[in-house]
């Protein structure tokens, strides 16, 4: 998506930064709540925030890139993060993260010719218990072995 | 899942107990009310204090003297930051608490503020926890409808508004500067100390920063006072925390014990041990920052002292099982990508170290191991040690030293 | 006043300073990179760690504040290693450019890796490779893999003229420093980013490739481009033993001073320095080409030739039909011998002035008046009324202009036209311009580094500097020109 935002999310901005004493601060919840809307933040989207929020353009660039979780690219529909951390590792997300890259037959960091499925590598979810984990958009998902995976992906219109 | 002794989680089974509904049924914000019906700020904070609850997010520091620094003769605003961040790789614990108990928190972050004079709190929730935060909003919302927070708290003078904050995937903003400087709309930087954020701290103010279990202690501490709480833990080290434990075990999950139960009993008999065919080879006690402890190591009791005096820390309490059959190269290789991949960047030795060392370590990881090569992972580890800006310079170096030191001939051995 | 110990010496330290500013004042010099006094401490790049009695690690001395009974040591062992490594840091993945590098022979780097590293490099992998010739600026290029990270451009840009032009993207050790995707640094104090930084990482196009810092001698001076009177020093080839060449002038560089301009100057200076010097010079007196007479008279000739003129007109009676064109570019002698010669001395019809044209104030420095000296010439008694062609058209017989600012304010038709009837004109100018063709006897004048002398600036502080370099060819300050004319004219000069 791109253009103009609309006055829908214009006024999610404004109420955002409405809830610190400076605009500054409302930065990280309203490039999520652009991104959550355009799929991903161009530069064009960093101008527009800037001047809703009063800042120099190169202050939300140096946040864009910064954070992890802000993409400057679009990602496909949906966005597979798989943990390549300790305690996912010790459960095997080596042999999770070949298997996608296998059934979806792209690499780490690409995303499939239909723009459907992205493949990213995170840090730790927060969800070692259920090692090892996949986050699919914002859901989580945990212990996925091969039939847990499929039918995972199969679901995934 | 949770066994133990139960105060934090003893409802955590219930599926609706999230809703203000449940938590008030269970007798929640009990403890809000005593303390706007008949204590006074100072009183509750000197009963945290004596109460002798250290921070649980990993730096161990006792709360209410952390409190006791907020100068109480400025009354221009102050924040509470509750750092919900998460980010100690194989710490899941706070995740349950702001899913499963969002008013246990809201209650704690309410005394908290009552004590320390604060009438705004920001609970910054790591962008991942979307569906988690969603909910916490609502609860919030909940709590304010029914007079919980807001302007007059349950009819009182005390005031408070909650809001929620999202981070977006960085690890190093769980360090408490850099945490202030994510919620001011910047980059993850920590800030030079001093000024401390108790009395320098979010938009130049005074500040609190607790971390979530941390807070979510509070509620049972001014409703059973302060004894109570030293005796379900240790003097100096009061009451229960909740352990995480992953890895190749039977019953991966949170637990929450006294402060001071065995490391031993929370593996082999909480989490009821080892999986078949997998036998214990070292443990991280205390998250990914805590130095290494071998099979033979875990005699330890789980408190601040316990864990110190055995060479590691308690840390953020997320216990990373490690078997024979894992090489400890890899482990060290997902070690050395996580720091440089999340060294904010700012510091040379961090910025630089890490990133060397992940480079070495990556070199033999891939069968391409030099004589020196562990030398120089120590003589780099002890370069960036202490010499930080912030502490990711040392829970980058000092695990890493763990495991050179420790499993060197292993390592050894998988070299050239 | 607390009293601190360095190095095992008293030291009384104002109050509220911090451990680098105390250990300074007694000439105790702590190596640092990202701290500079014109902004808030940093602390990111670790170079100035020191030990602290009673501290278990070492402090940065850039932001400790002194408090009473403080022991610091500044080159004990733990010190010197931390330094040693710091270096360390910085070089694994530093290119070691310095024979192609502008910064060798002023770099920190090097100088401290001299003094505090002398190691054998350990770093035996591969080093981060990044641009090595990003344009930030219109004469700024970046190179990212010689860049350590200190962020003084950045925060030069945030703290100083608030523009926030620059900052840094990405996280760890792929951080670099950028501009806002598309956009350059244009802010008028952009060249200062060349002097803020440590290392060669941000050269500037004007400067890159041409010299080398130990071929260059430094002088002190004034820059004459606006009212401000910023401090500098002109860096420049010897004159001796090397053939004088006015292309010799290489770079302007701030000189701090706090009542003036602080730690820096603007691009407008900066630049426009070095071009006035070496840029369209005129160095050869001579005649209108049309008098058909020796091309190059000799300076006693030409300014006997001047005198006679003068004389001819005051032995007439008709001094009012002499005119002057001044510049407030000139110093306060010159302004003060032109008045002696051309007002009471000569008594001639027109003293007018030309100077450059007003432009925005901008930045942190720069100010609308473009020139260095009208609060001097207004102190001399001039009214610095703008010199009007045809004025002059009508009322002068003999006409002298100093200077080419006039072609600024009017089209050269108009002054062409209005000069026609004059009978003599003299021009006097650094610069070859088409006013020359204008001229009948052409006089070539020292531009401001070849010029000793002294500006008011428009707070009106005045400001002496020294000649930095022998003027080339012909050319003559403006004092010498004048006193000698006054010489044949019998003024006091």
């Amino acid at each position: 998506m791109s253009g103009e935002f609309p006055a829908g999310l214009i006024e999610g901005v404004r109420g955002l930064a409405a809830r610190y004493p400076a605009p500054q601060a409302a930065l990280l919840p309203v490039l999520h709540l652009v991104q959550n809307e355009r799929g991903h933040l161009s530069t064009d989207d960093e101008r527009r925030v800037a001047a809703l929020l009063g800042l120099p353009p190169m202050k939300v660039h140096e946040v864009v890139t910064f954070y992890s979780m802000f993409r400057r690219a679009p990602v496909g529909r949906y966005h597979l993060q798989v943990c390549t951390n300790v305690s996912c590792s010790l459960a095997g997300a080596e042999a999770l993260a070949a298997r996608l890259e296998a059934r979806l037959g792209i690499r780490m960091g690409e995303t499939t010719p239909d723009g459907k499925f992205t493949l990213t590598g995170v840090e730790c979810l927060g969800a070692c218990e259920t090692a090892p984990c996949l986050m699919v958009n914002f859901d989580y998902h945990g212990g996925l072995d091969e039939d847990k995976l499929e039918a995972l992906l199969g679901g995934l219109a | 899942m949770m066994t133990g002794a139960m105060v934090l989680t003893r409802d955590f089974d219930r599926e609706d107990l999230f809703r203000i509904e449940t938590y008030l049924e269970r007798g929640g914000y009990a403890a809000l009310r005593k303390a706007l019906a008949g204590l006074s700020p100072a009183q509750v904070l000197a009963e945290v204090k004596s109460a002798s609850l250290r921070g649980r997010g990993g730096a161990g520091f006792p709360a209410g003297l952390k409190w006791s620094f907020v100068p109480q003769a400025d009354d221009g605003p102050k924040y509470l930051c509750v750092n919900a961040d998460e980010g100690e790789p194989g710490t899941f614990k706070d995740r349950y608490i702001l899913a499963h108990d969002p008013h246990l928190l809201i209650e704690g972050i309410a005394l908290t503020c009552y004590a320390v004079g604060i009438r705004t709190a920001y609970v910054y929730i790591r962008g991942e926890y979307e569906h988690i935060a969603r909910r916490f909003e609502a609860a919030v919302e909940e709590a304010r409808a029914r007079g919980f927070l807001g302007e007059s708290v349950l009819g009182s003078k005390f005031g408070l508004d909650v809001f929620v904050h999202r981070g977006a995937g960085a690890y190093i903003c769980g360090e408490e500067t850099a945490l202030l400087e994510s919620l001011e709309g910047k980059r993850g930087h920590p800030r030079l100390k001093p000024p401390f954020p108790a009395v320098v701290g979010l938009f130049g103010r005074p500040t609190v920063i607790n971390n979530v279990e941390t807070l979510a202690n509070v509620p049972s501490i001014i409703l059973n006072g302060a004894a109570w709480f030293v005796e379900h833990g240790k003097p100096k080290d009061g009451g229960t925390r909740i352990f995480g434990v992953s890895g190749p075990v039977n019953r991966p999950g949170i637990f929450e014990l006294p402060v001071g139960a065995s490391l031993r009993e929370l593996i082999f008999t909480h989490a009821a041990g080892m999986r078949t065919g997998k036998t214990l080879k070292a443990v991280i006690p205390g998250g990914l920052s805590a130095p290494v402890l071998k099979a033979d190591e875990i005699d330890i009791l789980l408190s601040t002292d316990g864990v110190a005096a055995a060479g590691s820390m308690i840390g953020s309490g997320g216990v990373i099982v490690i078997d024979e059959a894992t090489p400890m190269i890899s482990v060290l290789a997902k070690m050395t990508k996580f720091y440089s991949h999340e060294s904010c960047g700012q510091c040379t030795p961090c910025r630089v170290g890490t990133a060397w060392m992940h480079k070495i370590v990556r070199r033999i990881a891939a069968g391409e191991g030099r004589l020196g090569d562990l030398d120089e992972l120590i003589r780099l580890s002890e370069n960036i040690k202490g010499r930080t800006l912030c502490p990711l310079g040392d829970a980058a170096a000092l695990p890493i030293l763990g495991i050179v030191r420790k499993f060197r001939a292993e390592l050894e051995r998988g070299m050239r | 006043m607390p009293k601190i110990e360095i190095d095992g010496r008293t030291v009384e330290a104002a109050e509220g300073a911090t451990v680098l500013k105390a250990a300074e004042s007694v000439g105790v010099a702590i190596p640092h990179f990202c701290y500079h006094p014109a902004f808030a401490p940093e602390g990111s790049c670790r170079m100035c760690a020191v030990e602290v009695e009673g501290s278990p690690k070492l402090e940065l001395a850039c932001s400790m504040v002194v408090r009473e009974g403080l022991k610091v040591r500044t080159a004990s062992p733990a010190v010197r290693e931390a330094r040693r490594s710091v270096l360390e840091f910085f070089l694994a993945d530093h290119p070691i450019d310095c024979p192609i590098c502008d910064k060798a022979g002023e770099c920190r780097l090097q100088d401290y890796y001299f003094e505090y590293g002398l190691t054998e490099s350990r770093f035996a992998e591969a080093k981060e490779r990044k641009d090595k010739k990003v344009k930030i600026g219109e004469k700024l290029i970046l190179d990212r893999e010689r860049c350590i990270q200190c962020t003084r451009c950045v925060r030069f840009l945030a703290e100083v003229t608030r523009t926030h032009e620059l900052g840094v993207v990405e996280r760890g050790v792929h951080s670099e420093i950028a501009t806002f995707p598309g956009e350059l640094v244009r802010s008028v104090d952009s060249g200062n980013l060349v002097d803020l930084c440590p290392v060669g990482a941000i050269t500037d196009t004007d400067f890159r490739f041409k010299t080398r810092p130990w071929f260059l001698k430094r002088s002190d001076s004034i820059c004459p481009l606006c009212s401000r009177g910023c401090n500098i020093v002109i860096d420049h080839h010897p004159g001796i033993p090397r053939v004088p060449d006015s292309r010799r002038i290489y770079r302007i560089r701030p000189r701090e001073n706090a009542a003036v301009n602080g730690h820096f100057i603007c691009d407008h200076g900066r630049y426009g320095f070095v071009a006035l010097h070496r840029n369209g010079r005129r160095e050869r007196i001579g005649w209108a080409p049309s008098a058909g007479a020796d091309s190059a008279p000799p300076w006693e000739q030409a300014l006997d030739f001047a005198a006679e003129k003068c004389l001819a007109l005051r032995g007439a009676g008709k001094a009012g039909r002499i005119g002057v064109v001044l510049t407030s570019q000139m110093t306060n002698d010159e302004l003060a011998l032109a008045r002696n010669v051309f007002v009471r001395g000569l008594g001639a019809g027109t003293v007018a002035f030309a100077d450059p044209p007003d432009g925005p104030a901008a930045g942190i420095l720069l100010h609308a008046e473009r020139s260095p000296n009208r609060a001097g010439a207004a102190a001399l008694g001039f009214d610095l009324r703008a010199a009007d062609p045809d004025a002059l058209a009508g009322g002068t017989d003999l006409l002298f202009v100093f200077g080419t600012n006039i072609l600024a304010a009017h089209p050269f038709e108009r002054i062409q036209a209005a000069f026609g009837p004059i009978r003599t004109k003299i021009l006097l100018t650094a610069h070859e311009t088409d006013l020359s063709r204008l001229a009948d006897l052409i006089l070539p004048v020292a531009a401001p580094a070849e010029t000793s002398g002294s500006f008011t600036n428009a707070d009106g502080i005045i400001q002496r500097f020294e000649a930095a370099v022998v003027p080339c060819g012909d050319t003559r300050s403006a004092a010498d020109i004048l006193a000698g004319l006054a010489a044949r004219l019998g003024v006091k000069p």
